[in-house]
């Protein structure tokens, strides 16, 4: 899969993104970076130990990083999580907004993947 | 690294994110990271005056974005040092809250690559504009200082020429008037005058004898004692030249002319009332005047003149407590006594071309200490800020120092270094020790055999072995010298100063 497939395959666009990053190599490099991002695990262990304020702390970077590679979908999803959050607490959505997010993020990630490969 | 090109500090606690920032701008930009708003008041401190711009994350661990800015409120850092925040914020009330804090921009994002290095770019520049514009109109007021500050010691340096007087009469006044105004400013708020008047009552003062120029050389200069009518005459100078400067025509409301007036018209009125011209008692007799009346008297006591020699310092000190010169304020004879060991030092060590300086400082430090115009300038702050830091540590670690700066050659010894060596604290060249204090001799030579050692600049200190002569012994030591050498357009490196600490051998 190319660069430009993977970004149709999400329902996204690359001539989006290298109007704002002008290569693609620094883009395919920082997708390869995205992999070892932190952000998402400690969203999820930030939901398993009820710690609502770095919850929304990890929401709020998973949104702004995802931005700026052009990875829309899950920007969004991380941005209604972000939203719920920022009050510092738990609300009865939080758990299925964190669902939306785990999809995006499982999707972008497994096409990342093949990307490299 | 290349000096010229700006330096930018990115503070973001995602790797990627100060990966991609840096990845953008370091083609034009040095780049320093900070992973939490801690780390990155850590580096503005430490490098508040290299810094060009920051680019500022909002939402972070340790201190966030607006913590950050609250901060460089506090400390002024944010006058002088831009900050962009970047940040995938959307919150209306979070971003306008970071403008309000003095952010110059906000970048969303996800941001483009182009928009980013075109905002830091005129950032920086605009930033650059400012500081230019800010170091021109310091250095303007410098300039200016130093040449009213000139013109005023020429001028009075003639009116004593004709005095036959040696010149010095005219700065020693200077210094004497400016310890016994901060002295007497420690003691009490009675007299309504400030740090600020400072400056302008020791200019004034340059002017006390102005008036002398009324006066016929032969009564002024007469070898002999006066005759009562030509004593009556010289007495006349105070009032001719209150009379001058009531004729000139400008500079009526000056603070400037005002405490020149008084000085001139008063300053040889006495706190009893057995003064002239006007007979005035007491605090009847403006303060400025009283200041300078007694800096006056206790210079013409120590210095030769036509008709008397010299008296020493403590003889002077003597005849002004014994009201031989006639009576003083006692709150100001409090005062002399107080400075009267740093005044010694201060009239020995005069340099005439510190003088300028001085008076640039008294506007710097009333910049500072003025809310309504503080002074922006960070490497001005910083170095006011070094100086008591290294005053604070010589006094708390209580080491073995010295220091020796060549122009004006003065050595300079911590209270310990004073107190081992057997010297005194503060040393001229031609200082000798006494005949029986053959250590302090020995130890002075060591020093000095230091101090000139040869050399070619380098940054880091020199380590030397060296006895010194403590407690009659003689003690192995080493001693770490640190040279500062001062780089001139075409000449060679010169010499400008030297710091040692003296590590005794256990």
């Amino acid at each position: 899969m190319n660069l430009s497939e993977f970004y149709n395959s999400l329902g996204e666009s690359l001539e989006e993104v290298l109007e704002r990053l002008r290569m693609e190599s620094r883009v395919t490099k920082y997708l390869g970076l995205f992999l070892s991002d932190p952000s998402f695990s400690e969203l999820k262990t930030a939901f398993a130990g009820s710690d609502a304020k770095t919850a929304f702390r990890a929401a709020h970077t998973l949104k702004g990083v995802a931005a700026n590679l052009g990875l829309n979908k899950l920007s969004a999803s991380s941005s209604e999580l972000t939203e719920d959050l920022r009050p510092g607490a738990f609300t009865a959505n939080s758990e299925a907004l964190l669902s939306k997010v785990e999809a995006d993020y499982n999707a972008a990630v497994n096409g990342i993947k093949q990307l490299e490969q | 690294m290349d000096e010229k090109r700006p330096l930018i500090l990115v503070v973001d606690d995602v790797p990627m994110n100060r990966a991609l920032l840096s990845d953008v701008l370091s083609d034009k930009y040095n780049i320093i990271e900070a992973e939490n708003g801690n780390e990155a008041l850590v580096l503005l401190r430490e490098r508040t005056s290299e810094i060009s711009l920051v680019l500022l994350d909002m939402v972070m661990p340790e201190r966030d974005g607006i913590e950050v800015l609250t901060i460089m409120n506090k400390n002024g850092w944010i006058n002088e040092i831009p900050v962009i925040m970047i940040s995938g914020e959307t919150a209306h009330a979070l971003i306008e809250g970071a403008y309000m804090l003095g952010a110059t921009d906000f970048i969303g994002r996800p941001f483009d690559e182009m928009v980013l290095k075109n905002r830091v770019n005129n950032t920086i520049r605009l930033y650059r504009k400012q500081k230019n514009l800010s170091d021109l109109v310091l250095n303007q007021i410098y300039e200016k200082t130093r040449n009213n500050s000139m013109m005023v010691t020429m001028l009075s340096h003639i009116v004593e020429f004709r005095n036959g007087e040696s010149g010095m009469h005219v700065l020693h006044i200077n210094t004497i008037t400016e310890m016994l105004l901060r002295e007497l400013l420690r003691r009490t708020k009675k007299y309504n005058i400030n740090k600020n008047d400072i400056g302008i009552i020791c200019t004034a003062s340059s002017m006390h004898d102005i008036g002398k120029i009324t006066i016929p050389d032969e009564i002024l200069n007469k070898p002999g004692k006066l005759t009562p009518e030509e004593f009556n005459i010289m007495k006349g100078h105070t009032i001719n030249c209150a009379q001058m400067l009531n004729a000139v025509p400008v500079g009526k409301d000056e603070p400037l002319m005002k405490y020149a007036y008084e000085i001139c018209r008063w300053h040889h009125e006495r706190f009893d009332g057995r003064g002239y011209p006007d007979g005035l008692k007491g605090d009847e007799i403006p303060i400025a005047a009283q200041i300078v009346s007694i800096a006056d008297v206790y210079d013409a006591l120590t210095s030769e003149r036509c008709y008397k020699k010299a008296y020493t310092h403590e003889k002077a000190l003597e005849m002004i407590h014994n009201n031989e010169c006639g009576v003083f304020n006692p709150i100001l004879i409090e005062c002399l006594d107080a400075i009267a060991d740093k005044l010694v030092v201060a009239l020995q060590t005069f340099d005439w071309s510190k003088q300028a300086d001085k008076d640039f400082f008294y506007i710097a430090d009333a910049m500072m200490n003025d809310p309504s115009h503080p002074i922006y300038n960070q490497a001005f702050r910083q170095f006011i800020d070094e100086r008591k830091k290294c005053h604070f540590f010589e006094f708390t670690l209580n080491g073995i120092l010295f220091e020796y700066t060549f122009t004006p050659s003065v050595m300079k010894l911590s209270s310990k270094a004073s107190q081992k060596l057997g010297l005194p604290r503060t040393i001229i060249d031609d200082y000798k020790p006494g005949d029986n204090a053959q250590c302090a001799t020995e130890n002075l030579e060591k020093i000095r055999k230091i101090i000139q050692r040869k050399s070619t600049p380098k940054d880091k200190p020199i380590s030397i072995k060296q006895t010194f002569n403590i407690d009659g012994k003689s003690i192995p030591c080493n001693v770490k010298v640190l040279q500062i050498w001062a780089k001139g357009k075409n000449d060679a490196p010169t010499l400008t100063s030297v710091y040692g600490h003296i590590d005794v051998i256990q």
